[in-house]
């Protein structure tokens, strides 16, 4: 088993990389990581797995990064500041570098509140940036928060999140910035349909001189329906879905949209991979796990280079 | 100021049942500032529940009385000439108040009538919003006057987190994203830049890194 | 206000509804005092929920307010205070099983101002369906079925 990152050797290569991500399970079945890890295998180049998102309990990411690994895989093991301290946020890094996990993806998580434990305490002891900077600490100093030196450094590619669509606009890219002063090496972000004002905050990005500090992945989603657009265009903050997508999935028959909707994703990556400041994408195929491959290959993305045997 | 609100008459007939002298004590302070446990909303109260027992044939006695303020032994020692006959004080203080009474007098069962909520200041009437978090270390300054712990959904010193919609907090739209004002306010000032330098993490020990708090002033004390 | 004696009901009104004055109020309480105890007030707006709960504990089956119109008051939002301050009552003895029209507003006409004599009457039919009030314990109510 590598116990390198192979989205870092990509990226650092000067490739276009390909991640996607795989949402564990409600419950304790590895064979449910193990089914995904097989769809996705060769298709991408590593792998974001979740981390209880939308404060719904699930298997935890760190677990599943360790599956995702026995299948060979490169994982990106999320994780939120919602429901730690910061004793066992770097007490997990500390077992997740143990266990050869190489990329970590550092976020806020979604509030309590969305989930299925609202009664829940949100920790929030430390928020995304300081978790990036800490992460850090530990990898490049052998120092965790407050100074004590570690026996043994962890070894992370170390990633955040960012949202180009988000308000208020105008700080996105302070935010972005931020991040990676605290020590981003990549960062991955929300979904893309409007591809112009991706552009206009790339820009941005470019202009501050941020795309050469740090590696960004462009994040897609296919859409499986009609009803999935007007979903995401009307109750999901953060997201901009421009008409006339909507328009293009209205405008063909139910049995044609999935198609319709990879399509889409496919012409996007396209446009993606025309950007300079753009070095990778993310496919987010929330619980489609399977049209990965097929995005990849329509993509021009396929075959992905081989990582490295240990 | 502390506030709170009444817990429902339900619950309060509940814990009040097992006993026959009942008194109910207000406070002339801060929940008389947020209309829950002042000497209106006691004298309420207490007409209320004198009104329940009586619908539902229960032999009790419940009188009332407001203490200026019932988180100050000078106030609370004055329950001292009137106490004697009753078995249970139902009180309208906030949680502190509650159980000053109840310190001073451990053998009355001391019941509360409120759900003492949190620290924060009245916005307009009939409007009171939650402020601060009496974190013990504050940092208002740095952030233009607006607190990211207690008003910021997910405590973020580094904001704001993204999800907002038109300056308002993913969690609950009536909540205005903290981080929304904190930008307006310093840049108001001209301190926006501020921002761009990574805020450390919170030193939390002076919240709870000792146990319960407590302040002890020699030059206050006889 | 403590009143042994029972009444139907406990009238809050404004100083400002049509014949209400002192002497016209002597006359209504000849004419129905057993029934009505009547509580002028220098505005609606001045009426607490603590009036109305307490006038429901001591003596009264229902309580009810008169108010001016919206726009008419001589104080500028007495009669909206009062408005939510009745609801805030309703709320109240909802909560402790009593029933919410016990308690009441009512708002003069401002095409049809109707003098409290005659707000007085319709404001009875409304609360006579409601019986005696529990609030006043299961005595009181043996007491009316013996007539007292």
């Amino acid at each position: 088993m590598s116990h390198e990152s192979q989205l870092k050797k990509v990226l650092t290569e000067g490739e276009f990389a390909v991640t996607a991500e795989c949402g564990p399970p409600k419950g304790a079945d590895a064979q449910v990581i193990l089914k995904k890890a097989r769809l996705l295998k060769d298709k991408v180049d590593a792998v974001n797995v979740t981390d209880n998102q939308t404060a719904i309990v699930r298997m935890s990411s760190l677990a599943a990064c360790a599956l995702l690994k026995t299948a060979g895989l490169d994982p990106v093991l999320q994780m939120v500041v919602r429901d730690r301290n910061r004793i066992s946020l770097q007490s997990d890094i500390l077992g997740a570098s143990a266990l050869g996990i190489r990329n970590v993806l550092c976020l806020s998580g979604d509030h309590q509140i969305f989930g299925n434990q609202p009664q829940a305490l949100g920790v929030f002891d430390l928020d995304s940036i300081q978790f990036v900077q800490a992460v850090k600490g530990m990898r490049d100093d052998g120092l965790i928060l407050g100074g004590d030196s570690l026996d043994h450094k962890p070894d992370m590619f170390i990633g955040a999140a960012a949202n180009p669509f988000a308000d208020p606009l105008g700080f996105r890219v302070v935010r972005l910035a931020k991040k990676i002063k605290a020590g981003a090496d990549f960062i991955q972000t929300q979904c893309i349909y409007n591809l112009d004002r991706f552009e206009s905050w790339l820009s941005m990005a470019v202009d501050r001189g941020l795309t050469q500090k740090a590696y960004i992945l462009g994040g897609v989603t296919p859409i499986k329906s009609v009803g999935m657009a007007r979903y995401m265009k009307t109750k999901v903050a953060g997201m901009d879905i421009p008409d006339d997508v909507i328009k293009r999935m209205e405008g063909v028959p139910k049995e044609k949209q999935r198609e319709e909707g990879i399509s889409i994703c496919v012409e996007a990556i396209l446009r993606l991979k025309e950007l300079s400041g753009v070095s990778g994408v993310h496919i987010m195929a929330i619980e489609w796990e399977e049209a990965v491959g097929e995005i990849v290959e329509r993509a021009g993305l396929y075959p992905r280079p081989a990582p490295d045997r240990a | 100021m502390i506030t709170g609100e009444q817990k429902p008459v339900e619950e309060i007939r509940q814990m009040i049942a097992p006993y026959k002298r009942i008194l109910v004590l207000g406070c002339g302070s801060c929940v008389a500032e947020c209309a829950s446990g002042g000497e209106k909303e006691t004298a309420m109260l207490a007409s209320a529940l004198r009104m329940a027992a009586r619908m539902n044939d229960e032999d009790v006695t419940i009188e009332e009385m407001t203490l200026d303020r019932q988180c100050v032994m000078e106030f609370v020692i004055q329950l001292d000439k009137v106490i004697d006959p009753y078995d249970a004080v139902l009180s309208l203080g906030c949680g502190a108040g509650v159980q000053a009474v109840a310190d001073m007098y451990p053998e009355v069962r001391v019941i509360p009538g409120l759900n003492t909520e949190f620290l924060g200041e009245t916005k307009a009437q009939g409007v009171w919003a939650e402020t601060c978090l009496g974190c013990g270390d504050c940092m208002l300054y740095d952030f233009g006057g607006i607190c990211p712990l207690a008003r910021c959904s997910k405590q973020i010193l580094n904001g704001p987190c993204g999800g907002s919609v038109d300056g308002r907090c993913e969690v609950n739209p009536d909540i205005p994203c903290a981080w929304q004002l904190i930008i307006d306010r310093l840049d108001r000032f001209g301190a926006l830049d501020r921002l761009e330098d990574i805020y450390p993490p919170k030193d939390w020990s002076t919240k709870q890194g000792a146990g319960p708090r407590k302040i002890i002033r020699e030059d206050q004390q006889k | 206000m403590i009143n042994a004696k029972r009444r139907k009901l406990a009238l809050f009104y404004c100083r400002n509804v049509p014949e209400s004055r002192e002497k016209d109020r002597q006359l209504l309480e000849e004419a129905c005092g057993e029934t009505i105890s009547f509580f002028p007030m220098p505005c609606s707006g001045r009426v607490e929920p603590v009036h109305l709960l307490r006038a429901l504990e001591e003596f009264a089956d229902a309580a009810y307010v008169i108010a001016c119109p919206t726009g008419a008051c001589r104080n500028f939002e007495g009669n909206l205070r009062a408005r939510k301050r009745i609801e805030r009552t309703r709320s109240i003895i909802e909560a402790i099983g009593l029933e919410r029209e016990r308690v009441g507003l009512v708002v003069c006409s401002k095409d049809n101002p109707k003098p409290l004599a005659v707000l007085a009457r319709e404001i009875m039919d409304k609360v006579s369906s409601l019986g005696p009030s529990p609030a006043l314990g299961p005595k009181a109510l043996n007491e009316e079925e013996k007539g007292i």
